[in-house]
């Protein structure tokens, strides 16, 4: 590893860590590397402003939805991902329907509130639903990502453990198991049971 | 996303069950003495085009056919239909 070429010029590096959710598999190409991952898209909706509603963060495993309010009144929401290979940050109006029906078995009132705007983001879906921190073939290059839909939430973990790996070359203790390498070894860590389908998981 | 079936013409994606790329049908030789690193690549890596992806789906909620579908994944255009035949195998490469 001698450094990266960008758009702005030259950077040398003899350590280059990659976190690029949702173009992984096109950054790493790059580098010649084949990833154990999809990306499909998952979108998102807001609802116009609306008085203070919801204290918190809603999940509903039931259904599959998740609720929140920002600051300025809008709901946020959302639920399962389109469940196709996809970078178009668009998604399909099948998935709407199904958060919507989500949402109105979980709280009927949000039946009234108009959407506002909704949007499709990429996600790296990894082929066991738990993601990678870990070395590459190449010394010197590092990579984390294949966080499938949680990676926002578990940012401040994942840098933690991405740069203590980046300093020391060791895997942090809580990352040790987020290996690239686990599907040859028979250490993947599939939670939801659904095997190598990147969309199920 | 309408798919343009070969036998049944446009039908709604919903229909269908999204299965992924198109390699999963070249299935490596399980008495080869290099199928377990064959197995790996075959089951767990995936070329993840940004663009044109060979993919299968199967009609669930149709004819219950398996359908190779070619598609930019960057628009969401379905560039070719066919159904999935054996002996027209090929990954997305």
């Amino acid at each position: 590893m001698v450094g990266v070429q960008t758009n702005r010029g030259y950077i040398g590096a003899s350590k280059v860590g990659v976190a690029v959710a949702g173009h992984s598999s096109h950054v790493m190409r790059k580098a010649g590397i084949e990833l154990p991952i999809e990306s499909n898209v998952l979108q998102a909706f807001v609802s116009e402003g609306l008085k203070p509603l919801i204290p918190g963060v809603i999940t509903f495993g039931a259904g599959h939805f998740y609720l929140s309010q920002s600051d300025k009144g809008g709901l946020v929401f959302g639920g399962d991902i389109d469940g196709y290979n996809s970078y178009a940050s668009r998604g399909n109006l099948p998935v709407l329907e199904d958060v919507c029906e989500g949402g109105m078995a979980l709280m009927p009132m949000l039946g009234r509130a108009r959407l506002l705007r909704m949007w499709g983001g990429v996600m790296d879906m990894s082929m066991d639903g738990s993601p990678y921190i870990d070395r590459t073939g190449l010394p010197g290059l590092f990579f984390n990502g294949g966080w499938c839909y949680g990676g926002f939430k578990a940012t401040p973990a994942s840098g933690w453990c991405f740069a203590h790996l980046l300093a020391t070359g060791q895997s942090h203790p809580t990352a040790a198991a987020y290996r690239l390498d686990r599907f040859q070894s028979g250490g993947m860590i599939d939670e939801k049971g659904q095997g190598a389908q990147p969309n199920l998981h | 996303m309408l798919i343009p079936h070969p036998l049944l013409g446009p039908r709604d994606a919903s229909e269908f069950v999204y299965k992924g790329d198109a390699a999963l049908m070249n299935r490596p030789d399980g008495f080869a003495d290099d199928a377990p690193e064959a197995f790996v690549q075959y089951a767990y890596q995936r070329s993840n085009p940004r663009g044109a992806h060979r993919e299968l789906w199967f009609h669930e909620q149709g004819d219950r056919s398996w359908l190779i579908v070619t598609r930019d994944t960057l628009t969401h255009e379905v560039l070719d239909c066919q159904l999935a035949d054996p002996r027209r195998a090929g990954g997305s490469q």
